[in-house]
């Protein structure tokens, strides 16, 4: 009874809030998304209702770095399928489509959606291509029927959703299906011994090419810093004459 | 000449900065007012492996070298502001693992060392007596044998952890005749019969880090639980506490690093006469000081575990690094306080409280005289 979970690698969100005078130089991170996948998988397995969480990831040999923090959280086996390009999400769900036939893992648990890109694609295409049913937006997973069927929770705009798919599916994690653990030294030490499986698409049999292109990315233009009003009056006439808003 | 970490010690480096900033970034100033030791940072910092660093990995450590230690507790020092947990962990590593890793017998460290390093059980020593501080070995605590056990009797002050801890080095002699070769190392666990732990202490600063008075009224010590050799402890204190001068105040150039940052960023932001303070030379200057003094000390301290990561000779060394930083901290702590002006004063920003820290750094582990004396012989004075 396998667990796959796919994560990405992506800019680490956090980066900015080093401050001070030390030159912090760019680093990657694990998804945030696919961390909490992560976490689930390696819950479900420590509760004896999985036997292996297998990880998954795509990139060239730099993303070894995720995948080695991965492995320290406890993931059991990793799997980097070597692919330098600029992929959109429809590439890496026939990518990972792939990888499922290969694993056949009884669920697969992923982030909703990267904090780089935003997609949110990944999984519901995975599901999709696979023909395979999916839960989004999940904060809770229970097993059900001798793990034939999932009791999902999602959570919708409208408040909380509760599905039951039957499985394999694909499940996507939301932010508030647990909290990650840290990656502990004990636990970093232990993941040095443990492999790390890099295939290719040709070794998957699948030939992929992006179908969107990335044309260009800009920063969001600085915010004007605020001028102090005077009074009431002031400020309705500055809403309506400058602002334009009432 | 190889200035350069390997990708391994990165790896675990960048771990413990992670871990420090995202576990231990907590607040601290009404802890500080209230002393109180906050237990579950210490079982986080055990979980995560910070405890074990320097155990061997068959007693559920990590076996990491000195040199990556030292650099692992200084990322703690710059993320985490709880000096007083940091203080607690110095103790526990330097004066009950340490001792136990060297000199404890296999029975020994296959009890105690897996818990000591998962952060499940806390340990310190006592070895101060009202009457004996620098002059460490005129200690009058005896220790009796009677058939199978030692009958322990006097009382230890300033036992760092006493409050909280499972297990405690405590120094005896066995024969006051015999002085310095008298003295022997025992371990008593908590609760042992004759063993009562005085009031917590009240502290100018570390106010987080629980410390008490300890007294042993016929205290019945089982003879598994004598600590090396009898006689045995005068050494064993000596290397436990070489161990300590070398590497306790790792964490203290991580503060430095973090005052150095949070008073350029004053500087930089507080404006007085039209222009930031620290286009004053006269604060620019202080700030230069500082950063001198971090990075100095971050080369004591890394060529002092480096020498003894090969298993050098580090007596002399552990004098000077401990007397270098403990002497740079302060005055860093004076300085930022200075360049924060009335507010450093103040205990919401947080600078005031690092002095009342750091203070202490030069009187234990041996006073800053008790190293200028140590370096003094060490020359041939």
């Amino acid at each position: 009874m396998k667990i796959l979970v796919p994560f990405k690698s992506v800019a680490d969100p956090n980066n900015a809030i080093v401050a001070g005078a030390a030159v912090s130089t760019p680093k990657s991170v694990i998804n945030p998304f696919d961390e909490i996948a992560i976490e689930e998988a390696l819950r479900i397995r420590e509760r004896g209702q999985a036997t292996e969480s297998v990880g998954v990831t795509i990139g060239p040999p730099a993303v070894d770095e995720q995948i080695r923090a991965a492995l320290a959280m406890g993931v059991d086996h990793a799997i980097r399928i070597d692919d330098s390009r600029a992929l959109d999400p429809y590439a890496v769900a026939r990518i990972l489509g792939a990888v499922v036939k290969r694993e056949a893992p009884y669920v697969v648990i992923m982030g909703k959606q990267a904090v780089d890109d935003d997609s949110n694609q990944v999984g519901q295409m995975l599901a999709g291509l696979l023909g395979w049913p999916q839960a989004t937006f999940v904060s809770k997973i229970e097993f059900l029927d001798n793990k034939t069927r999932a009791r999902c929770t999602r959570e919708t705009d409208a408040g909380l959703e509760v599905v039951e798919v039957n499985l394999p599916a694909i499940i996507t994690a939301d932010l508030r299906l647990n909290e990650p653990r840290y990656v502990s030294l004990p636990g970093l030490i232990k993941a040095r011994r443990k492999p790390i499986e890099v295939l290719t698409c040709d070794q998957l049999g699948v030939t992929v090419r992006p179908l969107t292109t990335v044309l260009s990315i800009a920063r969001p233009p600085k915010r004007a810093a605020g001028t102090r009003v005077e009074s009431v009056e002031e400020l309705i006439t500055k809403l309506k004459q400058e602002a334009k808003v009432l | 000449m190889d200035f350069a970490w390997s990708d391994q010690q990165r790896e675990l480096l960048d771990a413990v900065g992670r871990f420090a900033s995202q576990q231990l970034h907590y607040d601290v100033i009404e802890n500080d007012r209230d002393g109180v030791f906050n237990h579950e940072a210490w079982k986080k910092c055990g979980d995560f492996g910070i405890q074990g660093l320097l155990v061997p990995t068959d007693y559920g450590g990590l076996g990491t070298d000195p040199l990556t230690t030292v650099a692992a507790l200084e990322r703690l020092g710059y993320a985490c502001k709880d000096n007083g947990l940091l203080f607690s962990i110095n103790a526990h590593m330097w004066t009950a693992i340490i001792p136990l890793v060297y000199n404890g017998s296999e029975a020994q460290k296959k009890k105690y060392l897996p818990g000591l390093s998962n952060g499940t059980l806390i340990g310190g020593n006592a070895m101060s007596e009202p009457n004996s501080g620098s002059d460490a070995f005129s200690l009058t605590t005896t220790a009796i044998k009677k058939g199978s056990r030692y009958i322990l009797n006097g009382s230890k002050i300033f036992v760092t952890n006493g409050p909280v801890a499972d297990l405690l080095v405590v120094f005896a002699t066995v024969d006051k005749t015999r002085g310095p070769d008298g003295i022997s190392a025992f371990l008593v666990e908590k609760n042992s019969p004759g063993m009562n732990v005085g009031r917590k202490l009240e502290k100018m600063g570390l106010r987080t880090s629980p410390m008490a008075e300890v007294f042993f009224e016929n205290c019945d010590v089982p003879e598994e639980n004598l600590l090396g050799k009898e006689g045995g402890g005068a050494f064993l204190f000596t290397r436990s506490m070489t161990w300590e001068r070398g590497c306790i105040l790792a964490s203290a150039v991580g503060s430095m690093q973090r005052l150095l940052e949070t008073c350029i960023r004053y500087a930089n932001e507080r404006k007085q006469g039209g222009q930031s303070i620290g286009k004053y030379q006269l604060v620019a200057s202080k700030i230069v000081d500082m950063k001198l003094r971090v990075e100095s000390s971050r080369h004591m301290l890394y060529h002092y575990a480096w020498l003894s990561g090969h298993r050098k000779a580090v007596y002399l060394e552990a004098a000077m690094t401990k007397l270098h930083i403990s002497d740079c901290w302060v005055k860093c702590c004076e300085d930022a306080i200075q360049i924060h002006g009335g507010y450093g004063y103040m205990t919401e920003y947080e600078v005031e409280r690092e002095l009342r820290d750091a203070i202490a750094s030069k009187l234990y582990s041996g006073t800053s005289e008790i190293q200028r004396n140590i370096i003094a012989s060490m020359l041939g004075l």
